[in-house]
Protein backbone atom coordinates (compact mmCIF):
# COMPACT_ATOMS: atom_id res chain seq x y z
CA UNK A 1 0.00 0.00 0.00
CA UNK A 2 1.61 3.63 -1.21
CA UNK A 3 1.52 5.77 2.12
CA UNK A 4 -0.15 8.98 1.37
CA UNK A 5 -0.07 12.28 3.35
CA UNK A 6 -1.38 11.42 6.64
CA UNK A 7 -4.52 13.90 7.25
CA UNK A 8 -2.89 14.54 10.71
CA UNK A 9 0.54 13.84 11.99
CA UNK A 10 1.59 15.21 15.37
CA UNK A 11 5.58 14.62 16.11
CA UNK A 12 6.93 14.70 19.51
CA UNK A 13 4.89 16.27 21.24
CA UNK A 14 6.18 17.33 24.91
CA UNK A 15 3.52 19.17 27.97
CA UNK A 16 4.96 19.59 31.35
CA UNK A 17 3.31 21.03 34.14
CA UNK A 18 5.68 22.08 37.08
CA UNK A 19 7.86 18.85 37.55
CA UNK A 20 5.41 16.75 35.78
CA UNK A 21 5.68 15.52 32.94
CA UNK A 22 1.94 14.84 31.28
CA UNK A 23 3.30 14.21 27.61
CA UNK A 24 6.88 12.73 26.80
CA UNK A 25 7.70 13.08 23.50
CA UNK A 26 3.98 11.73 21.88
CA UNK A 27 4.11 10.84 17.89
CA UNK A 28 1.27 9.91 15.84
CA UNK A 29 -0.12 9.97 12.48
CA UNK A 30 -3.67 8.73 11.10
CA UNK A 31 -4.49 8.24 7.42
CA UNK A 32 -7.73 9.05 5.89
CA UNK A 33 -10.77 7.01 6.89
CA UNK A 34 -8.55 5.66 10.02
CA UNK A 35 -9.67 5.46 13.56
CA UNK A 36 -7.16 5.32 16.21
CA UNK A 37 -7.55 4.28 19.70
CA UNK A 38 -6.50 5.78 22.85
CA UNK A 39 -6.67 3.35 26.22
CA UNK A 40 -4.27 3.94 29.10
CA UNK A 41 -4.75 4.09 32.83
CA UNK A 42 -6.18 7.65 34.34
CA UNK A 43 -3.16 9.93 33.75
CA UNK A 44 -1.65 8.34 31.60
CA UNK A 45 -1.72 12.18 28.69
CA UNK A 46 -4.54 10.86 26.49
CA UNK A 47 -7.08 13.99 27.05
CA UNK A 48 -3.81 16.19 27.36
CA UNK A 49 -2.68 14.75 23.51
CA UNK A 50 -5.91 15.09 22.11
CA UNK A 51 -6.16 18.65 23.57
CA UNK A 52 -2.82 19.59 22.43
CA UNK A 53 -3.59 18.17 19.30
CA UNK A 54 -5.57 21.58 18.41
CA UNK A 55 -3.78 23.41 20.83
CA UNK A 56 -6.40 23.38 23.36
CA UNK A 57 -3.54 22.85 25.80
CA UNK A 58 -0.15 24.68 24.20
CA UNK A 59 2.27 21.77 23.74
CA UNK A 60 5.85 22.90 25.03
CA UNK A 61 7.19 21.39 21.86
CA UNK A 62 6.54 19.54 18.93
CA UNK A 63 4.59 20.12 15.65
CA UNK A 64 0.85 18.83 14.16
CA UNK A 65 0.39 19.44 10.64
CA UNK A 66 -2.39 18.70 8.80
CA UNK A 67 -2.74 17.15 5.43
CA UNK A 68 1.10 18.06 5.66
CA UNK A 69 0.80 21.58 6.30
CA UNK A 70 2.69 22.54 9.39
CA UNK A 71 0.72 24.15 11.93
CA UNK A 72 1.80 27.54 13.61
CA UNK A 73 -0.61 27.89 16.56
CA UNK A 74 0.81 31.34 17.21
CA UNK A 75 -0.63 32.54 13.74
CA UNK A 76 -3.91 33.09 15.75
CA UNK A 77 -5.95 32.82 12.20
CA UNK A 78 -4.52 29.88 10.72
CA UNK A 79 -5.35 28.47 14.15
CA UNK A 80 -8.93 29.26 14.13
CA UNK A 81 -9.19 27.95 10.99
CA UNK A 82 -7.26 24.59 11.50
CA UNK A 83 -9.70 24.25 14.28
CA UNK A 84 -12.57 24.51 12.20
CA UNK A 85 -11.15 21.31 10.93
CA UNK A 86 -10.37 19.49 13.60
CA UNK A 87 -13.70 18.94 15.47
CA UNK A 88 -13.57 17.78 19.33
CA UNK A 89 -15.74 16.24 21.43
CA UNK A 90 -15.66 16.68 25.17
CA UNK A 91 -16.02 14.19 27.87
CA UNK A 92 -18.66 16.47 29.66
CA UNK A 93 -20.00 17.79 26.28
CA UNK A 94 -19.07 21.70 26.80
CA UNK A 95 -22.70 22.59 24.90
CA UNK A 96 -22.95 26.21 25.22
CA UNK A 97 -25.81 26.60 27.94
CA UNK A 98 -27.54 29.58 26.89
CA UNK A 99 -28.13 28.24 23.20
CA UNK A 100 -30.81 25.83 22.08
CA UNK A 101 -29.23 22.45 20.22
CA UNK A 102 -29.78 24.27 17.04
CA UNK A 103 -28.01 27.36 18.52
CA UNK A 104 -25.33 25.51 19.30
CA UNK A 105 -24.66 24.26 16.04
CA UNK A 106 -25.53 27.30 14.30
CA UNK A 107 -23.12 29.16 16.07
CA UNK A 108 -20.26 28.06 14.24
CA UNK A 109 -21.59 27.93 10.67
CA UNK A 110 -22.81 31.90 11.37
CA UNK A 111 -19.42 33.13 13.25
CA UNK A 112 -16.68 31.02 11.35
CA UNK A 113 -18.16 30.22 8.70
CA UNK A 114 -20.05 33.16 7.83
CA UNK A 115 -22.70 32.03 6.56
CA UNK A 116 -26.39 33.41 6.12
CA UNK A 117 -28.74 32.70 8.73
CA UNK A 118 -31.46 30.33 6.67
CA UNK A 119 -28.65 28.41 5.39
CA UNK A 120 -26.83 28.09 8.64
CA UNK A 121 -30.40 27.00 9.99
CA UNK A 122 -30.85 24.65 7.14
CA UNK A 123 -27.57 22.93 7.74
CA UNK A 124 -28.23 22.56 11.47
CA UNK A 125 -31.03 20.86 11.35
CA UNK A 126 -29.30 18.24 8.77
CA UNK A 127 -26.66 17.78 11.54
CA UNK A 128 -28.84 17.44 14.13
CA UNK A 129 -31.17 14.99 11.93
CA UNK A 130 -28.21 12.94 11.17
CA UNK A 131 -27.45 12.37 14.89
CA UNK A 132 -31.30 11.42 15.63
CA UNK A 133 -31.95 14.30 17.27
CA UNK A 134 -34.77 16.27 14.91
CA UNK A 135 -37.22 16.50 17.91
CA UNK A 136 -34.86 17.83 19.82
CA UNK A 137 -33.67 21.22 17.84
CA UNK A 138 -35.34 23.89 20.16
CA UNK A 139 -34.49 22.28 23.28
CA UNK A 140 -31.55 23.92 26.07
CA UNK A 141 -28.56 21.81 26.81
CA UNK A 142 -30.56 21.67 30.53
CA UNK A 143 -33.47 20.05 28.74
CA UNK A 144 -31.20 16.96 27.13
CA UNK A 145 -30.11 13.99 28.63
CA UNK A 146 -26.14 13.53 28.44
CA UNK A 147 -26.56 11.01 25.39
CA UNK A 148 -28.51 13.92 23.61
CA UNK A 149 -25.82 16.50 24.68
CA UNK A 150 -23.35 14.24 23.51
CA UNK A 151 -24.50 13.92 20.10
CA UNK A 152 -25.51 17.57 19.82
CA UNK A 153 -21.88 18.12 20.78
CA UNK A 154 -21.18 15.61 17.30
CA UNK A 155 -23.52 17.68 15.17
CA UNK A 156 -21.68 20.73 16.39
CA UNK A 157 -18.81 19.16 15.59
CA UNK A 158 -19.69 17.72 12.23
CA UNK A 159 -21.58 20.69 10.76
CA UNK A 160 -18.02 22.75 10.46
CA UNK A 161 -16.89 19.75 7.83
CA UNK A 162 -14.04 18.67 9.46
CA UNK A 163 -11.87 16.50 8.47
CA UNK A 164 -10.74 14.58 11.65
CA UNK A 165 -12.09 14.28 14.75
CA UNK A 166 -10.97 13.63 18.11
CA UNK A 167 -12.85 12.38 20.69
CA UNK A 168 -11.99 12.54 24.27
CA UNK A 169 -13.67 9.55 26.58
CA UNK A 170 -17.14 10.87 24.69
CA UNK A 171 -19.23 8.82 26.80
CA UNK A 172 -17.61 8.38 30.44
CA UNK A 173 -20.03 10.99 31.59
CA UNK A 174 -22.84 9.12 30.49
CA UNK A 175 -24.94 6.80 32.32
CA UNK A 176 -24.96 2.99 30.93
CA UNK A 177 -27.70 3.25 29.08
CA UNK A 178 -27.23 6.53 27.11
CA UNK A 179 -24.01 5.05 26.08
CA UNK A 180 -25.50 3.23 23.33
CA UNK A 181 -26.98 5.99 21.14
CA UNK A 182 -23.86 8.06 21.27
CA UNK A 183 -21.74 4.70 20.46
CA UNK A 184 -24.24 3.91 17.69
CA UNK A 185 -23.76 7.89 16.29
CA UNK A 186 -19.76 7.17 16.29
CA UNK A 187 -19.72 4.06 14.27
CA UNK A 188 -21.76 5.45 11.77
CA UNK A 189 -19.40 8.04 11.39
CA UNK A 190 -16.49 5.23 11.09
CA UNK A 191 -18.79 3.63 8.94
CA UNK A 192 -19.16 6.92 6.70
CA UNK A 193 -15.43 7.29 6.54
CA UNK A 194 -14.59 10.02 9.14
CA UNK A 195 -11.09 9.77 10.09
CA UNK A 196 -11.47 9.47 14.39
CA UNK A 197 -8.85 9.45 17.23
CA UNK A 198 -10.69 8.34 20.20
CA UNK A 199 -10.00 7.95 23.59
CA UNK A 200 -11.85 5.66 26.10
CA UNK A 201 -12.25 3.38 28.31
CA UNK A 202 -15.27 1.41 26.64
CA UNK A 203 -13.03 -1.34 25.55
CA UNK A 204 -15.53 -3.51 23.67
CA UNK A 205 -16.51 -0.39 21.59
CA UNK A 206 -13.09 0.24 20.82
CA UNK A 207 -12.20 -3.02 19.63
CA UNK A 208 -15.19 -3.26 17.04
CA UNK A 209 -14.00 0.57 16.00
CA UNK A 210 -10.63 0.99 16.21
CA UNK A 211 -7.97 0.22 13.33
CA UNK A 212 -5.45 0.67 15.59
CA UNK A 213 -5.49 0.76 19.03
CA UNK A 214 -2.68 2.53 20.91
CA UNK A 215 -1.84 2.22 24.60
CA UNK A 216 -0.55 4.88 26.40
CA UNK A 217 1.27 5.22 29.80
CA UNK A 218 2.95 8.14 31.72
CA UNK A 219 2.84 10.22 28.59
CA UNK A 220 3.89 8.53 26.51
CA UNK A 221 2.90 5.64 23.57
CA UNK A 222 4.04 2.07 25.27
CA UNK A 223 2.54 0.38 22.13
CA UNK A 224 0.39 0.25 19.33
CA UNK A 225 -1.22 -2.25 16.58
CA UNK A 226 -4.24 -3.95 15.44
CA UNK A 227 -6.93 -3.91 18.59
CA UNK A 228 -6.88 -8.02 18.82
CA UNK A 229 -3.26 -7.71 19.13
CA UNK A 230 -2.90 -5.02 21.63
CA UNK A 231 -5.85 -6.76 23.45
CA UNK A 232 -5.41 -10.37 23.74
CA UNK A 233 -1.52 -10.33 22.65
CA UNK A 234 0.11 -7.46 23.80
CA UNK A 235 4.40 -7.88 23.46
CA UNK A 236 4.66 -5.82 26.48
CA UNK A 237 3.85 -6.85 29.63
CA UNK A 238 2.44 -3.26 31.04
CA UNK A 239 0.26 -3.42 27.98
CA UNK A 240 -1.21 -7.34 29.10
CA UNK A 241 -2.01 -6.24 32.57
CA UNK A 242 -3.58 -3.06 31.89
CA UNK A 243 -5.66 -4.94 29.63
CA UNK A 244 -6.27 -7.92 31.46
CA UNK A 245 -7.46 -5.80 34.46
CA UNK A 246 -10.30 -3.78 32.57
CA UNK A 247 -13.26 -5.70 32.71
CA UNK A 248 -15.46 -6.53 29.21
CA UNK A 249 -12.90 -6.71 26.33
CA UNK A 250 -14.88 -7.61 24.29
CA UNK A 251 -15.12 -10.79 21.99
CA UNK A 252 -12.56 -11.27 19.24
CA UNK A 253 -13.91 -10.33 16.48
CA UNK B 1 -56.45 73.07 53.79
CA UNK B 2 -53.29 75.42 53.48
CA UNK B 3 -50.87 72.41 53.83
CA UNK B 4 -52.80 71.35 50.25
CA UNK B 5 -52.48 74.41 48.81
CA UNK B 6 -49.00 74.41 49.86
CA UNK B 7 -47.95 71.42 48.58
CA UNK B 8 -50.51 71.32 45.54
CA UNK B 9 -48.67 74.89 44.23
CA UNK B 10 -44.82 74.86 45.41
CA UNK B 11 -44.38 71.21 46.29
CA UNK B 12 -45.82 69.79 43.18
CA UNK B 13 -44.46 71.66 40.38
CA UNK B 14 -40.78 71.96 42.01
CA UNK B 15 -40.80 67.82 43.06
CA UNK B 16 -41.71 66.99 39.28
CA UNK B 17 -39.13 68.95 38.35
CA UNK B 18 -36.64 67.55 40.18
CA UNK B 19 -37.62 64.27 39.45
CA UNK B 20 -37.32 65.26 35.95
CA UNK B 21 -33.92 65.80 36.17
CA UNK B 22 -33.73 62.63 38.47
CA UNK B 23 -34.18 60.81 35.48
CA UNK B 24 -32.27 61.84 32.97
CA UNK B 25 -29.53 61.80 35.20
CA UNK B 26 -30.41 58.13 36.01
CA UNK B 27 -30.79 56.50 32.83
CA UNK B 28 -27.89 58.06 30.89
CA UNK B 29 -25.72 57.19 34.06
CA UNK B 30 -27.07 53.35 34.57
CA UNK B 31 -27.13 52.56 30.91
CA UNK B 32 -23.48 54.23 30.06
CA UNK B 33 -22.60 52.58 33.60
CA UNK B 34 -23.40 49.16 32.99
CA UNK B 35 -21.83 49.42 29.39
CA UNK B 36 -18.26 50.74 30.66
CA UNK B 37 -18.77 48.00 33.33
CA UNK B 38 -18.92 45.54 31.48
CA UNK B 39 -15.90 46.66 29.09
CA UNK B 40 -13.60 46.88 31.98
CA UNK B 41 -14.77 43.57 33.92
CA UNK B 42 -13.88 41.74 30.45
CA UNK B 43 -10.49 43.34 30.55
CA UNK B 44 -10.05 42.74 33.74
CA UNK B 45 -10.46 39.38 33.02
CA UNK B 46 -9.30 38.14 29.17
CA UNK B 47 -7.30 41.64 28.64
CA UNK B 48 -3.98 41.59 27.72
CA UNK B 49 -1.33 42.61 31.01
CA UNK B 50 -1.65 45.98 30.62
CA UNK B 51 -4.84 46.57 30.25
CA UNK B 52 -5.77 44.56 32.64
CA UNK B 53 -3.12 46.35 35.18
CA UNK B 54 -5.14 49.33 34.02
CA UNK B 55 -8.64 48.30 34.34
CA UNK B 56 -7.77 46.88 38.01
CA UNK B 57 -5.96 50.44 38.86
CA UNK B 58 -9.23 52.59 37.69
CA UNK B 59 -11.24 50.24 39.74
CA UNK B 60 -9.29 50.41 42.68
CA UNK B 61 -9.20 54.50 42.06
CA UNK B 62 -12.90 55.02 41.54
CA UNK B 63 -14.21 52.54 44.28
CA UNK B 64 -11.95 54.09 46.65
CA UNK B 65 -12.62 57.69 46.71
CA UNK B 66 -15.80 58.66 47.73
CA UNK B 67 -18.57 59.36 45.38
CA UNK B 68 -18.99 63.30 46.34
CA UNK B 69 -15.15 63.94 45.83
CA UNK B 70 -15.21 62.52 42.06
CA UNK B 71 -17.94 64.92 41.89
CA UNK B 72 -16.20 67.98 43.58
CA UNK B 73 -13.12 66.90 41.34
CA UNK B 74 -15.14 66.82 38.31
CA UNK B 75 -16.91 70.22 38.90
CA UNK B 76 -14.79 71.95 40.68
CA UNK B 77 -11.07 70.80 40.28
CA UNK B 78 -11.69 70.35 36.72
CA UNK B 79 -11.36 74.14 36.16
CA UNK B 80 -8.28 74.65 37.27
CA UNK B 81 -6.61 73.11 34.68
CA UNK B 82 -9.08 74.63 32.12
CA UNK B 83 -12.17 72.09 31.73
CA UNK B 84 -15.61 73.04 32.72
CA UNK B 85 -18.23 70.86 32.92
CA UNK B 86 -22.25 71.88 33.57
CA UNK B 87 -23.50 70.35 36.86
CA UNK B 88 -25.18 68.23 34.44
CA UNK B 89 -22.12 66.73 32.75
CA UNK B 90 -20.26 66.88 35.73
CA UNK B 91 -22.75 64.56 37.81
CA UNK B 92 -23.31 62.08 34.78
CA UNK B 93 -20.02 61.60 34.06
CA UNK B 94 -19.11 61.06 37.55
CA UNK B 95 -22.08 58.51 37.94
CA UNK B 96 -20.82 56.52 35.25
CA UNK B 97 -17.27 56.19 36.31
CA UNK B 98 -18.17 55.25 39.18
CA UNK B 99 -20.83 52.63 38.89
CA UNK B 100 -18.34 51.04 36.04
CA UNK B 101 -16.51 50.68 38.10
CA UNK B 102 -18.56 48.70 40.76
CA UNK B 103 -20.85 46.86 37.75
CA UNK B 104 -16.81 45.74 36.52
CA UNK B 105 -16.50 43.65 39.74
CA UNK B 106 -20.34 41.78 39.12
CA UNK B 107 -19.32 41.00 35.23
CA UNK B 108 -16.02 39.92 36.45
CA UNK B 109 -16.91 37.41 38.98
CA UNK B 110 -19.47 36.24 36.65
CA UNK B 111 -17.07 35.86 33.98
CA UNK B 112 -14.89 33.55 36.05
CA UNK B 113 -18.04 31.43 37.16
CA UNK B 114 -18.08 30.28 33.20
CA UNK B 115 -16.72 26.47 33.28
CA UNK B 116 -13.65 26.73 31.15
CA UNK B 117 -15.19 24.09 29.01
CA UNK B 118 -17.36 26.52 27.27
CA UNK B 119 -13.61 28.61 26.21
CA UNK B 120 -12.38 25.15 24.79
CA UNK B 121 -15.60 24.31 23.19
CA UNK B 122 -16.00 27.64 21.56
CA UNK B 123 -12.42 27.59 20.67
CA UNK B 124 -13.03 24.10 19.19
CA UNK B 125 -14.98 24.57 16.80
CA UNK B 126 -13.34 27.96 15.39
CA UNK B 127 -14.03 31.09 17.33
CA UNK B 128 -11.32 33.12 17.78
CA UNK B 129 -10.93 34.50 21.53
CA UNK B 130 -13.30 37.68 20.77
CA UNK B 131 -15.80 36.20 19.43
CA UNK B 132 -15.42 33.43 21.96
CA UNK B 133 -16.28 36.37 24.97
CA UNK B 134 -18.89 38.07 22.63
CA UNK B 135 -21.00 35.15 21.85
CA UNK B 136 -20.12 31.90 24.53
CA UNK B 137 -19.29 33.85 27.79
CA UNK B 138 -20.41 37.03 28.31
CA UNK B 139 -24.04 36.05 27.32
CA UNK B 140 -23.86 33.50 29.98
CA UNK B 141 -21.87 35.89 32.40
CA UNK B 142 -24.78 38.50 31.54
CA UNK B 143 -27.04 36.39 33.01
CA UNK B 144 -25.05 35.47 36.10
CA UNK B 145 -24.11 39.35 36.81
CA UNK B 146 -27.75 40.91 36.87
CA UNK B 147 -28.80 39.94 39.99
CA UNK B 148 -25.55 42.35 41.10
CA UNK B 149 -25.76 44.90 38.28
CA UNK B 150 -29.40 45.24 39.03
CA UNK B 151 -28.47 46.18 42.48
CA UNK B 152 -25.65 48.47 41.54
CA UNK B 153 -28.06 50.34 39.18
CA UNK B 154 -30.79 50.57 42.81
CA UNK B 155 -27.77 52.25 44.35
CA UNK B 156 -27.37 54.37 41.60
CA UNK B 157 -31.00 55.91 41.82
CA UNK B 158 -30.29 56.92 45.35
CA UNK B 159 -26.73 58.19 44.92
CA UNK B 160 -27.67 60.41 41.81
CA UNK B 161 -29.12 62.43 44.86
CA UNK B 162 -25.42 63.98 45.38
CA UNK B 163 -25.90 65.54 42.18
CA UNK B 164 -27.58 68.65 43.88
CA UNK B 165 -23.48 68.85 45.50
CA UNK B 166 -22.34 69.94 42.49
CA UNK B 167 -25.38 72.48 41.91
CA UNK B 168 -27.21 70.43 39.39
CA UNK B 169 -30.55 70.52 41.29
CA UNK B 170 -32.48 67.65 41.30
CA UNK B 171 -34.98 65.76 42.99
CA UNK B 172 -33.36 65.76 46.39
CA UNK B 173 -32.11 69.67 45.63
CA UNK B 174 -35.50 70.57 44.38
CA UNK B 175 -36.40 69.41 48.08
CA UNK B 176 -33.84 71.01 50.00
CA UNK B 177 -34.89 74.26 48.57
CA UNK B 178 -38.60 73.88 49.60
CA UNK B 179 -37.56 72.37 52.79
CA UNK B 180 -35.09 75.34 53.78
CA UNK B 181 -37.81 77.92 52.84
CA UNK B 182 -40.94 76.66 54.41
CA UNK B 183 -39.42 74.10 57.01
CA UNK B 184 -41.39 71.58 56.55
CA UNK B 185 -38.61 69.58 56.41
CA UNK B 186 -40.67 66.28 57.37
CA UNK B 187 -43.39 66.86 54.57
CA UNK B 188 -40.93 67.70 52.20
CA UNK B 189 -38.65 64.71 52.66
CA UNK B 190 -41.08 62.24 53.34
CA UNK B 191 -42.73 63.04 50.32
CA UNK B 192 -38.94 62.64 48.69
CA UNK B 193 -38.61 59.38 49.96
CA UNK B 194 -41.38 57.96 48.85
CA UNK B 195 -40.83 59.28 45.30
CA UNK B 196 -37.21 57.06 45.82
CA UNK B 197 -39.15 54.39 46.83
CA UNK B 198 -40.91 54.12 43.70
CA UNK B 199 -38.26 54.57 41.46
CA UNK B 200 -36.61 51.90 42.96
CA UNK B 201 -40.27 49.84 43.10
CA UNK B 202 -40.03 50.02 38.55
CA UNK B 203 -36.71 49.94 38.65
CA UNK B 204 -36.88 46.13 40.85
CA UNK B 205 -39.93 45.01 38.83
CA UNK B 206 -38.10 45.50 35.92
CA UNK B 207 -35.24 43.79 36.52
CA UNK B 208 -37.00 40.99 37.79
CA UNK B 209 -38.97 40.85 34.44
CA UNK B 210 -35.60 41.25 32.25
CA UNK B 211 -34.22 38.50 34.35
CA UNK B 212 -37.09 36.17 34.01
CA UNK B 213 -36.98 37.30 30.31
CA UNK B 214 -32.86 35.92 30.39
CA UNK B 215 -33.79 32.82 31.86
CA UNK B 216 -32.70 29.78 30.15
CA UNK B 217 -35.08 27.22 30.04
CA UNK B 218 -34.21 24.40 32.31
CA UNK B 219 -32.50 26.41 34.76
CA UNK B 220 -35.98 27.70 36.26
CA UNK B 221 -36.02 24.59 38.75
CA UNK B 222 -33.47 26.07 40.44
CA UNK B 223 -35.71 29.26 40.75
CA UNK B 224 -38.78 29.47 43.30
Amino acid sequence: MPSPTPVLAVENITKTYGIRTILDGVSLSINRGEIKVLIGPSGAGKSTLLQSINFLIQPDSGTVALEGQTINPHDKKALCAYRQQVGMIFQDFNLFDHLTALGNVEIGLIRVKHMIKNEARDRAVTELERVGLKQHTAHYPAQLSGGQKQRVSIARALAMEPKVMLLDEPTSALDPELIGEVHSVISKLGEAGMTMMLATHQIGFARHLAHEMIFMENGRIVEQGPPDVILDGAARQRTREFCSRISGAGEKR
Amino acid sequence: MTELVYIGEEVLPALLRGLWISLILILPSSVLGFAAGVLVGALRVYGAAGFRWLANAYVLIFRGFPLIIQLYIWYFGLPRIGIYMSPYGASVMGFVLCSAAYHSEYIRGALLSIRHGQMLAAQSIGLNRLQTVLYVIMPQAFRRALPGCGNEIIYLIKYSSLAYMVTCIELTGEGKILASASFKYIEVFMIIGAIYLGMVSIATWLLSMLENHLTIPGFERYRT
